[in-house]
């Protein structure tokens, strides 16, 4: 009994219109009687073979994963929709700061398996980070540097969108979504630089707290809920991990959602110095 | 904007966009080309400047001199510029309110259909204006010295009244070269061209208030109160 | 007779044009599922919520616990010329980061405060080192006998009153006692420029004159 043949293995029917060929033009060739030709041509068949069978699992499992989610024709409207013309380097700034934040979260994470939030280990778990654990320097540097290069990309990002006067209709909400963003940026690293609970880092969080109960009625409370309390106890650092670690980044994943999902709905503006030729003569039109 | 020029932005928009390029590859090689040199100068600068732990946190201290990360030197510069006591909130609160504010009306502020920045001199200079005063807060505040050190070159022989002075608290009311507060007494730096050297002494020991009397000192330890002196009249 | 002619409203919903209305629904029960819909849905919410925000809010509302009486030394240790450095703790159980110093000096005539009022004033003046601008720790410098801040100029003179820079009220203190020889330190306190005694505030909160009541007393405290 012959089993049926392996998908693959199986040859593809050949498209409507075409003559079936086994393998190509180089056939006629073959059929004139050159035996060099027709070793050229087997070759190139087999070389055919492999690469529809190599590429047969992929396409399969992506047209799977279409057939259920729909997912295609979205992703080919993200990926090769148009950006205006004149797009330059400076609208990278955007995505480098998206870049930067990622590289943030991941070596945030890293550096969380070895963190200890206590008022009497803290300083000693980071210790025993750039010492003793491996790359942990470099990775608690990253971090650290990071956060430097990343508020310095938000606020170059800030002022390229400033100076494109991109923040206008119909891109308010974004501009707006973005300053939020760069609040809470300014909330992690205030957060953040409390947790290695060293000299600078104590005496940097109760200067900034004490700031908090500046304000007249509401300051003293604020600054109560920072601390925990009236007094910098154990709570107030782990009230600040689990901003830094928590609450803060949650909200800031929501916001680059909706501040992409913007993005990519209404577009990039195109240099404010670019002038569309046909937009004037329609605006003489319509005159 | 009225809807007529809503319209004209949307229309010349997308004739705009319709000429453009598509966003992969052309967008997405700009883009990962940038978070590569992003990633690269993150490590270079993690290689090169590490990531040290100062002294473990000790709130018994009195020596320490507390200093915030660098993109708070602005905020921390004026903090220090702004001295009377009834308006310290303004600094601590109420600049940062009132710019967070302002920054997230911004669009409803400006409201000029007008994008290219040639056309749009308000918006330009004000944003100019604020870089410039960010940038010379951050740097006076990175500037700032400890009150505890005077950093001002000195030859050998007045160390030693360098010394004296450092300690003796003058900075908490002079500025001293970069160091020391520039209030509530004069400033110091040329303070032996302007006094000669016994009226600096006398000052010393029978002050104006609030400046305290160091009478105390000139009699329990005269040498070092002629140090004092013979430092601060060589300040020329 | 009826009034025929007052047409009367369909119960349907389909025919209100209601959105997502389907045959045979009528307005009421779409009404009872509605409200039932958002009453439930708000209980949840609120069950979930208020917890929550109890818990995070909690701290600002109970009182913090602080130290007692904590000794410091014997009365020959001090004196009232000079201040003499002493670490005490403020908050128990978390090391290091729970103590502070305090400058310890005896009382004299001019120390009293309005708020003694007749009774006996403090033996001793214990002062904080926390500066009364934003908190940074003040240093006492001998020779000059002012309190120095190292963040952004404030200083105070012996008494730790403000005499240069932004500091918005004098030097928190620690109430005194002594007790078989030994000298004690108990809760801080805090004063207006009058040497007046409040309950203890967060450092930048004023309390001279009607300033006292934008920064009023907190339930922590």
């Amino acid at each position: 009994m012959k089993l049926p043949t392996p998908p693959g293995l199986r040859r593809k029917p050949p498209r409507p219109g075409t003559t079936p060929t086994r393998n190509g033009a180089k056939v006629n060739g073959a059929a004139n009687g050159d035996p060099k030709a027709l070793k050229q041509a087997q070759k190139q068949a087999k070389r055919d073979t492999r690469k529809e069978q190599a590429l047969e699992v992929p396409i399969a499992t992506l047209s799977w994963l279409d057939e259920r989610t729909g997912g295609g024709p979205f992703l080919r409207a993200f990926l090769f929709r148009k950006v205006p013309k004149g797009t330059n380097w400076y609208y990278t700034l955007g995505s480098a700061t998206l870049f930067a934040f990622v590289n943030q979260a991941v070596t945030g994470v890293f550096l969380a398996m070895y963190y200890n939030p206590s008022t009497t280990q803290a300083y000693g778990s980071v210790h025993h980070i750039i010492n003793d654990v491996f790359l942990g320097e470099f990775v608690r540097g990253m971090h650290k540097w990071g956060s430097t290069v990343m508020v310095v990309l938000v606020f170059l990002h800030m002022g390229r969108t400033f100076f494109f006067g991109a923040y206008k209709y119909p891109r308010e909400l974004n501009w707006i979504i973005g300053v939020v963003l760069l609040i809470l940026t300014m909330a992690m690293s205030f957060t953040g630089y409390l947790l290695p609970f060293d000299q600078r880092a104590f005496w940097a969080t109760v200067v900034g707290v004490n700031i908090n109960a500046s304000g007249p009625i509401v300051g003293p409370y604020l600054a109560d809920f920072l601390r925990g309390g009236a007094e910098f106890t154990s709570t107030t650092l782990s009230r600040f991990y689990a901003i830094h670690m928590l609450l803060i980044p949650g909200l800031i994943i929501a916001l680059i959602g909706a501040h992409l999902f913007l993005v990519s709905k209404l577009g990039t503006t195109a240099p404010p110095w670019l002038k569309a030729e046909k937009a004037r003569e329609l605006a003489e039109e319509e005159i | 904007m009225n809807k007529q020029e809503k319209e004209r932005y949307l229309r010349e928009y997308s004739i705009l966009k319709s000429q453009g390029k598509p966003f992969f590859p052309y967008a997405v090689f700009k883009d990962g080309t940038m978070a590569c040199i992003t990633l690269a100068v993150i490590i270079v600068l993690s290689i090169v400047l590490g990531a040290e732990l100062g002294p473990k946190a000790d709130p018994t201290t009195t020596s320490y001199t507390p200093r915030p990360e660098w993109y708070f030197f602005f905020l921390f510069e004026l903090l220090r510029v702004i001295k009377p006591p009834s308006v310290v909130f303004i600094a601590t609160i109420g600049v940062p309110t009132v710019c967070m504010v302002l920054l997230i009306l911004l669009p409803f502020i400006d409201r000029n259909p007008e994008r290219r920045p040639a056309r749009r001199p308000i918006a330009m200079v004000t944003a100019v204006t604020v870089i410039a005063l960010m940038t010379y807060l951050t740097v006076e505040g990175a500037l700032a010295g400890a009150p505890g050190k005077i950093t001002l070159k000195t030859p050998p022989q007045y160390t030693a009244g360098k010394l004296v002075a450092a300690e003796s608290g003058c900075q908490g009311c002079h500025k001293i070269g970069e160091n020391g507060n520039a209030g509530p007494g004069p400033n110091l730096t040329h303070i032996g061209a302007r006094l000669p050297r016994n009226a600096i002494a006398r000052t010393l020991v029978n002050p104006t208030s609030p400046m305290p009397s160091f009478v105390a000192l000139q009699k329990s330890n005269p040498q070092k109160f002629n140090q004092l002196v013979n430092f601060l009249a060589q300040l020329k | 007779m009826a009034d025929s002619s007052k047409k009367k409203r369909s119960p349907y919903t389909k025919d209100r044009g209601t959105l997502g209305a389907f045959e045979g629904e009528t307005v009421t029960r779409r009404r009872f599922i509605t409200a039932g819909a958002l009453t439930a849905g708000g209980v949840a919410t609120a069950a979930v919520a208020l917890p929550a925000l109890g818990f995070a809010l909690g701290p600002i509302f109970e009182k913090t616990v602080r130290e007692g009486w904590q000794d410091v030394g014997p009365e020959a240790d001090f004196n009232p010329v000079t201040y003499v450095p002493k670490v005490i703790t403020l908050v128990a159980d978390i090391g290091e980061a729970g103590k502070t110093t305090i400058y310890v000096r005896k009382a004299v005539a001019a120390d009293r405060s309005p708020s003694d009022k007749g009774k006996t004033p403090l033996p001793y003046v214990a002062i904080s080192t926390r500066c009364a601008h934003l908190g940074c720790p003040v240093r006492y410098v001998q020779a000059a006998q002012r309190f120095i801040c190292p963040c952004h100029g404030g200083v105070y003179d012996r008494q730790g009153k403000v005499v240069g820079g932004p500091p918005v009220r004098p030097l928190d203190r620690f109430y005194t006692r002594v007790v078989n020889g030994r000298v004690q330190v108990g809760q801080r306190f805090s004063l207006n420029s009058k040497l007046e005694r409040f309950h203890p505030r967060d450092p930048s909160n004023h309390l001279d004159g009607l300033w006292q009541y934008l920064y009023p007393r907190r339930p922590t405290t």
